[in-house]
């Protein structure tokens, strides 16, 4: 039988939903299945089976290719890209099951959302928070204002303005500093 | 008995005592909860370069002993500790087994009880993430673990910014640690359930409502001796206060399945049950070596045969103290030689000590 997604590789993994007597079958070969569940360490795969369980509860609905297709299509496009500040990749982080940074949650959002929504069956923070002075907060801002100018500056194509646009963004970051003392 | 096994008694005598006066109910051993954080604006360990990690390291260290005095902690850098110590931390499940193979850039740091090494506060440094505060007391004590790591969090959290995202939660090297980055865990040790037959129906229903269940040693590791550690699966999503309630509730209900366990077998009185206690009895008085899995499984029968009222020719015993007692890095460390893990010289004195401290002499 051949892989529901790729149409090219054998299927062995097999996942069936049955709900009110109706059965939803789809069948994916070993890397279309991976890719999904896009964590290949040891660890994580003994983890699939309950991650399963959640992913046929959550936005993605197994038996809707439509849905899959189009996250699928999401990593396709996604798979050059490479995390600004660690420059991990797709790949790397699907070898490991380890993240680089924070910059790569933000940076691979779309794919990730739903890998967390499996995991935990949610995507909203709730609970503690860090305190942030409000200087803090100001700079923060500033540094999204600017990344939404640098995005428009790439879509325009003005890559010496992104440059530089970019520079700044970097030394705000830098800013926000880790290991500050209270004083 | 050799000149050499009495010296080492000794020493054990000196050190603990394993007899309680008062019969303790020991169905949770152990109450652990765990907080991972990173470090704003530094690679994570997957990714970083070794001397990230040593900035990370120095910046930790200095950072916690700002506001927390070296009198009552003990830092220990993991690759200077020689391998036994390194070892004991693992038993003690201060360190990670991971630590045990990967030790450059990594510290921890451990309060400093009356008796040495507490276990109710311990910090790790650069383990799988920049910082991971730990706190271990023994029974079911959620409160007191959580406000433990809690507290140190909040402190650190002056001084330190960490890595977070507004939708995501704290951040972690691994997704499945995201949110609160909470993990609270019991060592529980459930012989009747497990003589009763029900272990499999309890450990899908554990699993059914989100927690995860494994061995003694966490993930990766087998289940012997009855002992199962459970924690919950989701971080993200919950508040600290639910997951501490829902938890509790949870160990609560698993008391309680232990002790209707015990009545079943009370009141089916199958002579299986009582065979398999004074089998374990009959090895635990005669084996001249034992290790430590098979010690565990063998005491885990006794202790159940005390529960169920069954046997009588052993002293009541902290199990909790026995397990780590009985520890291959424990012994070696008491015993004062270069043994080695596993070896017969370290099943030998197990099993010594286990005659001469539980089974009463009749």
């Amino acid at each position: 039988m051949l892989c529901d997604l790729c149409k090219k590789n054998n299927a062995s993994v097999h996942l069936v939903k049955i709900v009110d007597g109706k059965t939803e079958r789809i069948s994916l070969c070993i890397d279309c299945f991976k890719n999904l569940a896009m964590f290949s360490a040891e660890g994580f795969l003994d983890e699939i089976p309950k991650i399963l369980k959640k992913v046929f509860e959550s936005d993605i609905k197994m038996g809707d290719k439509n849905d899959t297709e189009k996250l699928f299509s999401e990593i396709d496009n996604d798979k050059d890209k490479k995390c600004p500040f660690c420059g991990s990749d797709l790949n790397s982080i699907k070898n490991t099951g380890r993240f680089g940074c924070e910059y790569c949650y933000r940076e691979f959002k779309n794919i990730i959302k739903p890998i967390i929504k499996a995991l935990h069956g949610s995507t909203k923070h709730v609970g503690n928070v860090p305190i942030i002075s409000g200087d803090e907060i100001k700079i923060e801002k500033e540094i999204r204002d600017l990344e939404n100018r640098l995005r428009d500056e790439i879509f325009v194509e003005n890559f010496e303005e992104a440059a530089k646009l970019r520079d700044t963004i970097k030394k705000l970051r830098g800013r926000l500093y880790v290991g500050r003392k209270i004083e | 008995m050799n000149s050499d096994t009495k010296t080492f008694l000794k020493k054990f005598n000196k050190k603990e005592d394993l007899n309680y006066i008062e019969k303790k109910e020991q169905i949770i051993l152990t109450t652990r909860a765990r907080i991972a954080r990173n470090l704003s604006n530094f690679r994570f360990n997957s990714a970083s370069s070794k001397e990230e990690k040593r900035e990370i390291y120095k910046l930790l260290k200095e950072a916690f002993y700002s506001s927390n005095s070296k009198d009552d902690f003990k830092f220990f850098s993991v690759a200077r500790l020689n391998k036994v110590k390194r070892f004991f931390l693992v038993e003690e499940h201060i360190l990670s087994p991971e630590m045990l193979s990967k030790i450059n850039g990594r510290g921890v740091i451990v309060r400093l009880g009356k008796d040495g090494f507490d276990r109710s506060l311990s910090i790790l440094i650069n383990e799988e993430d920049h910082l991971r505060i730990q706190s271990i007391y023994p029974g079911l004590d959620i409160g007191r673990v959580y406000m433990e790591v809690s507290n140190i969090e909040k402190d650190l959290s002056n001084r330190l910014r960490f890595a977070y995202d507004s939708d995501f939660g704290y951040l972690t090297s691994c997704p499945t640690n995201v949110g609160t980055s909470l993990r609270l865990s019991i060592i529980a040790h459930l012989p009747a359930i497990v003589a009763a037959g029900k272990i499999e129906e309890f450990i899908e229903n554990l699993i059914n409502i989100g927690c995860s269940i494994r061995g003694y040693y966490g993930e990766n590791s087998d289940i012997f001796g009855n002992l199962f550690q459970i924690s919950n699966q989701v971080s993200l999503g919950r508040y600290e206060k639910q997951i501490i309630e829902d938890m509790r509730a949870i160990c609560l209900n698993i008391i309680d399945e232990e002790k209707d366990a015990l009545k079943a077998i009370r009141e089916k009185n199958e002579p299986v049950v009582e065979d398999s206690i004074y089998r374990s009895y009959g090895m635990l008085k005669f084996a001249r070596m034992l290790s430590y899995g098979e010690a565990l499984e063998l005491i885990s029968m006794i202790k159940l045969g005390q529960d169920l009222d069954i046997i009588e020719f052993v002293k009541p015993f902290d199990f909790y103290q026995l397990i780590s007692l009985l520890g291959e890095s424990n012994i070696i460390l008491a015993s004062n030689k270069d043994l080695r893990p596993g070896s017969n010289e370290v099943d030998k004195m197990r099993a010594c000590i286990i005659r001469e401290k539980i089974l009463k002499r009749n």
